[in-house]
């Protein structure tokens, strides 16, 4: 029970990471990335084919795949969301093609990455980082664990209080609101959206790599199913709320890993597709967000 | 060129339902409701005519019929449901809704075959059948494409609110886009299924979305010409472009972030623009005219067409 429960919260705490960025820039810059799975699943596999050459530790593997993260946000942005939304007749159009524009950027990465490996798994197993076990009473808890646990839940709470507290946080939240008029205020949009891509690209290449040694392997297609379940914890969190995303993740883990208890495994897909469609007809806002839902 | 025919009937059928699942998707897109349902109403349409063929032995066009109105009708009851979600929230949900279908066939036991799916479909419907419904459906859907209607689905997707305020139904007309594009998904979905004659949920999953997407985008959202011109390109790439190959989905992906970058109006909106702007040109000179000649009537004739619109 404990180790399920232990199991439960480590899931949770990728579904931090990777669903974080995902609604910062949602909530923020207004951009809903269909290819944020697609840098989380590249962002790793880049990692995989440096440690293929050269083998590394679990600091190097993290940085590059952090790195990789990063650029390929900031080139997603700069190359095509961007362009889309300057040259977007109003919000409404220029929404569709953003959702067009990151369905079609998802598909080439994870195409590439299918066609590498033959659409098998890879991981770090050519590395120098071994997973050691320890048993604290009946509960085994391996190395990696500790680590994805400290990063999601420090993270997600750092990067809350970062948004709350600090000017910067404060700009961003503005942008949220209203563009045109922080614009005013004197925020530096285009600069801060690129900013905040990259954060978002990080954190997915952060989440990437972390996955990939927590279940030591990954397949190219594992972005499309996380980013699906992303969008059922930003719901049910409520858009552009950091500790709603935090809420959303720890439900959605605790509710597969219920349904993982009582069924065979068959079922588990469904359930982040069935509490999305369920939040989104009992109460659209999320359960942290405010009344009335805006960004519509 | 009959041979030809006969030798290309399968990618002729498989053109035609891609077609009619685009076109699914399309009408709801024309007035401005963004619904990835329409994967939902093709997994609805497909599994329920194989398994009322091959578990209770309807005949081919009963069980067709039968699955398209169930679609139709499960489409209406969604529309109701989700009435009060829209934009992203509406694309979600209806995302949601597909993904939880195909999690259900491949949890459907018997009945839906599993994560093998259903084969052995084997009906008397062929590639022209199917030629003959597309095109009963061109002749309905053009009629939406010009004078009044489709000046009504303008509005209704550019500025929801004015064109409420000019008295059109934008809640009737959105409402009503669920069951048309349930009875397009599904009709797809059960053509395709006596065409391929088997279904499994691999064929109803994210990647449909994302072709009949890329379809849409590529080929023109405004007109059922660019449905078409997508559905066709689609199909028969990978079979002309043999050296494309495995690199088949890059090249998809790399096509729709240009048109969504690029082409906004997809090749169909291009060519529009294109023939616009070259009218446009060839009446310049003869409106200049015109307008010599008449001269200062002009003036008055200007202000009572305006009184006649108003």
């Amino acid at each position: 029970m404990v180790q399920d429960l232990l199991n439960a919260t480590t899931l949770a705490s990728i579904y931090v990471l990777f669903a974080l960025g995902m609604s910062l820039v949602w909530g923020t810059i207004g951009i809903l990335n269909f290819a944020h799975g697609a840098i989380f699943m590249f962002s790793a596999f880049t990692a995989y084919l440096v440690t293929q050459q050269i083998p590394l530790g679990m600091p190097a593997v993290i940085a590059i795949s952090m790195t990789a993260g990063a650029i390929i946000a900031i080139a997603m942005q700069y190359l095509v969301f961007q362009p889309i939304m300057k040259r977007a007749k109003n919000a409404h159009a220029g929404e569709l093609q953003l959702v067009i524009g990151g369905i079609g950027l998802g598909a080439v990465p994870i195409s590439i990455a299918q066609r590498v490996t033959f659409s098998n798994p890879f991981g770090f197993s050519a590395g120098t980082f071994e997973v050691q076990a320890y048993n604290v009473g009946d509960v085994i808890i391996t190395n990696v664990m500790i680590i994805i646990l400290i990063c999601g839940l420090g993270l997600g709470i750092g990067t809350a209080l970062w948004i709350r507290r600090s000017k910067k946080g404060l700009a961003l939240r503005a942008l949220g609101v209203d563009p045109e008029v922080s614009s005013m205020m004197g925020i530096d949009r285009p600069r801060l959206a690129l900013a905040t891509m990259a954060y978002s690209g990080a954190l997915a290449g952060l989440a990437g790599a972390l996955l990939t040694y927590y279940f030591s392997s990954i397949t190219p297609e594992s972005g499309d199913t996380l980013l699906l379940k992303a969008f059922a914890i930003i719901i049910l969190g409520g858009v552009g709320s950091v500790f709603g995303v935090i809420l959303g993740a720890f439900v959605l883990a605790f509710a597969e890993f219920g349904v993982l208890l009582y069924t065979d495994g068959s079922w588990v897909t469904a359930v982040s597709f069935g509490l999305l469609f369920l939040i989104l007809l009992v109460r659209p806002q999320g359960i942290l967000g405010k009344k009335e839902v805006r960004r519509t | 060129m009959m041979g030809w025919l006969d030798q290309n009937e399968f990618l002729i059928g498989s053109t035609l339902t891609v077609f009619l699942l685009a076109i699914s998707i399309q009408i709801p897109l024309r007035l401005g409701v963004i619904s990835f349902a329409s994967i939902g109403y093709y997994a609805i349409g497909g599994y329920g005519t194989a398994i009322l063929m091959t578990q209770h032995e309807v005949s081919t066009w009963t069980a067709i019929v039968v699955s398209t109105l169930v679609a139709a009708i499960v489409a209406t009851l969604l529309g109701l449901i989700i009435a009060r979600l829209n934009g992203l929230y509406l694309a979600m949900a209806t995302v949601s809704f597909s993904l939880l279908l195909s999690a259900i066939a491949v949890n459907g036991g018997s009945v839906t075959g599993g994560a093998v799916g259903l084969y052995g479909v084997i009906g008397d419907v062929t590639a022209w059948h199917a030629a003959g419904i597309a095109l009963i459906v061109i002749l309905i859907v053009s009629f939406s494409e010009r004078g009044k209607i489709a000046r009504r689905f303008d509005a209704s997707r550019e500025d929801p609110q004015l064109a409420s305020a000019m008295g059109i139904n934008v809640t009737m007309y959105r409402r009503l886009s669920f069951p048309i594009s349930g009875l397009l998904g599904g009709l797809a979905g059960a053509l395709a299924v006596n065409l391929k004659s088997a279904i499994n949920p691999e064929s109803v999953n994210f990647s449909l979305i994302i072709l009949a997407l890329t379809i849409i985008i590529v080929g023109g959202q405004a007109s059922w010409v660019g449905a078409l011109f997508g559905s066709l390109f689609f199909v028969w790439l990978p079979e002309i472009l043999q050296f494309v190959g495995d690199w088949e989905e890059v090249v998809y992906g790399i096509l729709v972030v240009v048109a969504a970058v690029l082409i906004p109006g997809g090749v169909v909106g291009v060519f529009n623009d294109w023939r616009h702007r070259r009218e446009v040109a060839k009446e310049r000179p003869s409106i200049a005219l015109k307008e010599a000649a008449a001269g200062e009537t002009n003036e008055v004739h200007a202000q009572s067409q305006a009184g006649k619109d108003g």
